[in-house]
């Protein structure tokens, strides 16, 4: 709604005044009255990046980012009833990206969770080889 | 205001223009937070660990950046672009660090994968190790039965073979006449065999003491037929010395005619009754004390 706004002011600012004056009024109202398309795309992306990460189990691990997550796509989904379609793009990118980090998040903590059980066990095997073998520890 | 078109177009057209400069000219800047993302992207690109893993991840995160820190006069887009951006660092972050982790796993588990055989074939030696002390304890205590069953059934077998008897008093073998020339206290060659057997019995069982005791029948007089049982059970004595057999557990006694064992008026009955009787005491330990 703004950028539209300013490129067509911008084109029309070579020939009559006028005309091109009435032209960016009327434009600018139409901008106001026409309802744009809900951003659907971003709403999809949002749910399936939140499915996505509901399914490797993030909420036990990344939760604040999740919970954080499906409130802006909540919140998106008012701002399309409430017709604020630029609002709503932008809440449903951000559910997106926190949706996305949680589940990266949550990726990361497993990964280094299953590193430092193979450590732990595998300290564990050397400090009881040593032991066997009767060597100080 | 914009529908009073007739008269003043000048004006309008004016104030249109100065509607649009006036939303270029105020000063922009960076928007607020985008420097914490920029500052989080450089740190993550400097650790060449991690960047190397994400580049994918971080040039998505460098372009969300870039476009967050344009300055904007919508404030609400610009918070956005910061926010995604933020996000898009710490994403790319997380994807980084989780693969280097994937990367660490494999030299983890090779690692644990050497150690678990390592444990395997100490615990497989100590394994072999107790089996075979087992085994070694199993042979030694059956071996222990054995000796104990072995010795019972050598004691027997020997016993068998000297002929012995047992008695309250200990295992009696008798040596009859026929070890001696009549008269006389010299053993024959044949007694060799006899005694022989008799002292190797003694040297296995060293804890038996031995009575010898020499018996006649009642030829001859009573005094001489005494001295003549003594020097047959010194002779017995002296030959068993002779085979190693200690003096100390040789204890000799001459009994004469007075212990027949067989009437004295037959040729057979006498010649039972000139005999030598060893008596081998019996001890509680009957197995070799080694």
């Amino acid at each position: 709604m703004f950028r539209p706004v300013q490129a067509i002011a911008k084109r029309g600012i070579g020939g009559a005044p006028l005309l091109v004056a009435a032209a960016v009024a009327v434009v600018s109202l139409g901008a106001c009255a026409t309802v744009p398309p809900p951003p659907t795309q971003a709403l999809q992306a949002a749910e399936s990046a939140i499915t996505n990460a509901e399914q490797s189990r993030v909420a036990d691990y990344a939760s604040a980012e999740l919970t954080q997550s499906r409130e802006k796509l909540r919140a998106a989904r008012t701002a399309v009833q409430n017709q604020q379609m630029r609002e709503a793009e932008f809440l449903a990118i951000e559910s997106r990206v926190h949706a996305e980090l949680a589940y990266a998040q949550a990726e990361e903590i497993k990964a280094k969770a299953v590193n430092d059980e193979m450590q732990r066990s595998l300290d564990t095997l050397r400090s009881e080889m040593n032991r066997s073998r009767g060597a100080p520890q | 205001m914009n529908i009073q078109i007739g008269s003043a177009s000048k004006g309008i057209l004016l104030a249109t223009g100065v509607l649009l400069i006036s939303a270029c000219a105020t000063p922009l800047m960076a928007p607020e937070g985008a420097d914490t993302a920029r500052t989080k992207l450089v740190a993550l690109q400097s650790e060449a660990q991690l960047a190397n893993l994400a580049p994918v991840e971080i040039r998505d995160a460098a372009t969300a950046v870039a476009a967050a820190e344009e300055p904007r006069k919508d404030t609400a887009y610009a918070r956005h672009l910061v926010l995604v951006a933020d996000h898009k660092v710490d994403i790319a972050r997380a994807r980084a660090q989780s693969r280097l982790y994937q990367d660490q796993r494999q030299a983890l588990s090779e690692q644990s994968e050497r150690a678990r055989l390592e444990a395997r074939t100490m615990e497989a030696d100590r394994a072999r190790l107790d089996a075979r002390s087992a085994r070694a304890d199993a042979e030694s205590a059956r071996m222990g039965a054995d000796a104990a069953r072995q010795d019972m059934l050598a004691l027997q077998r020997q016993i068998d073979e000297l002929n012995a008897r047992e008695t309250d008093h200990g295992l009696v073998v008798t040596l009859g006449d026929l070890l001696f020339a009549t008269g006389s206290a010299e053993l024959t060659g044949g007694a060799g065999p006899n005694l022989n057997k008799l002292a190797n019995f003694l040297q296995e069982y060293p804890d038996r003491t031995v009575l010898i005791e020499g018996h006649t029948d009642s030829v001859g007089s009573e005094s001489s037929n005494f001295l003549l049982s003594q020097r047959r059970a010194d002779s017995v004595k002296a030959y068993l010395v002779r085979q190693g057999v200690s003096a100390d557990r040789l204890a000799t006694s001459g009994l004469g005619q007075g212990s027949p064992v067989a009437g004295n008026d037959t040729a057979t009955g006498r010649q039972q009754n000139r005999r030598v009787e060893v008596v081998i005491s019996n001890v509680a330990s009957s197995a070799r004390s080694n």
